[in-house]
């Protein structure tokens, strides 16, 4: 009886186990900066980005008649960081530009690091930016 | 009582084994920008290519220079591949098209489809089923004055089991009145894939 409940207890474990590697949180920091009024929100979804990646200075500028925004990601951590990262832009009446233009891009960071990430409105009706940062792994 | 448990235990697994004799594969959308699961050139590395040379060609502030308050005619040749693999350069180009359009700095035509052009033109006039003084006549369409082109090259490498891919899209703009380079970039791309010690 002990060896069956010991074999039970196995295969549970092992259907539990199965069951998470299915759980990658897909939650990342999230900032959102208002081109006309320069307020910038920083959401940080994620404990685990939380602890690892951190929103150091966001400053934004226009070119050629196009928004641009520029935000300084640091790693907090002292070991490389694979990160991805999109910045997606929103007209005045708040709604998403070309949504599926934007897509996420690699970010490495090295320890302790500090990397710059830009992101330029393809039309000028871009006036919001939203940088969204998750962790390599949320990729499909 | 353990006979019983082993039974069951049976039947569990081999309904378990079971479900990997299902004949239809799974298919699931997935999205755009997953994972990389080649180390060859993948959808997500051209549309992370299109993004950044479109934000860097609009920025430029030479092409604001070029530009001036007009907003030039320019084509878009599709790139050369130089690598070994079979990339579809016309659909990378016409991506960059449709974002540098929404831009609304440049006006575009495209050479590619001057033969179907013609074609129209040619049945307007000739067939005698259209109002000739509705009819579009040749001669009258605009000259592209910049133009945009590029190529993609790879160098490969292959160690033991690793193999280390590099790609790069390199594209320039332009002006064909003075033959000038208003605006140049590249986009490098760098791989690894290593094979497993076991595999058929």
């Amino acid at each position: 009886m002990k060896r069956i409940n010991g074999l039970l207890g196995a295969v549970a474990l092992a259907a539990g186990l199965t069951a998470l590697t299915g759980c990658v949180e897909t939650a990342g920091t999230v900032v959102t900066t208002d081109h006309t009024t320069g307020s910038t929100v920083v959401l940080e979804d994620s404990t685990r980005l939380r602890g690892q990646v951190q929103v150091m200075k966001v400053n934004y500028d226009e070119v050629n008649g196009l928004k641009r925004v520029h935000i300084t990601l640091a790693s907090t951590r002292h070991r490389r960081l694979r990160l991805h990262y999109r910045i997606i832009w929103f007209d005045a009446n708040g709604m998403e530009l070309d949504p599926d233009t934007k897509t996420y891009r690699t970010l490495i960071l090295e320890g302790r690091d500090a990397v710059t990430v830009t992101g330029v409105a393809n039309s000028t009706a871009g006036v919001t930016s939203k940088l969204r940062v998750r962790d390599l792994e949320a990729a499909d | 009582m353990n006979k019983n448990w082993i039974g069951m235990a049976g039947v569990a697994a081999a309904a378990v084994m079971m479900t990997g004799c299902a004949t239809t594969p799974t298919v699931r959308e997935v999205a755009l920008d997953r994972a990389p699961i080649t180390s060859k050139l993948e959808p997500q590395d051209v549309r992370r290519t299109v993004e950044k040379m479109a934000e860097s060609l609009l920025s430029a502030p030479g092409v604001r220079e070029a530009v001036g308050n007009t907003r030039p005619v320019l084509d878009v040749e599709p790139l050369k591949n130089r690598t070994t693999q079979h990339v579809d350069m016309v659909s990378i180009t016409d991506s960059l098209r449709m974002q540098l359009l929404r831009s609304g700095l440049f006006r575009f035509v495209d050479k590619s489809t001057s033969g179907t052009d013609i074609e129209f033109m040619d049945s307007q006039a000739n067939l005698g089923l259209t109002d000739q003084r509705k009819a579009i006549k040749p001669g009258q369409q605009s000259a592209a004055q910049m133009y945009l082109t590029g190529a993609l090259t790879e160098i490969k490498n292959q160690v033991g089991r690793t193999v280390d891919q590099y790609y790069k899209f390199s594209m320039i703009l332009k002006d064909l009145r003075s033959g000038e380079l208003v605006w140049a970039d590249e986009q490098e791309i760098r791989k690894e894939s290593v094979k497993p010690r076991v595999g058929f």
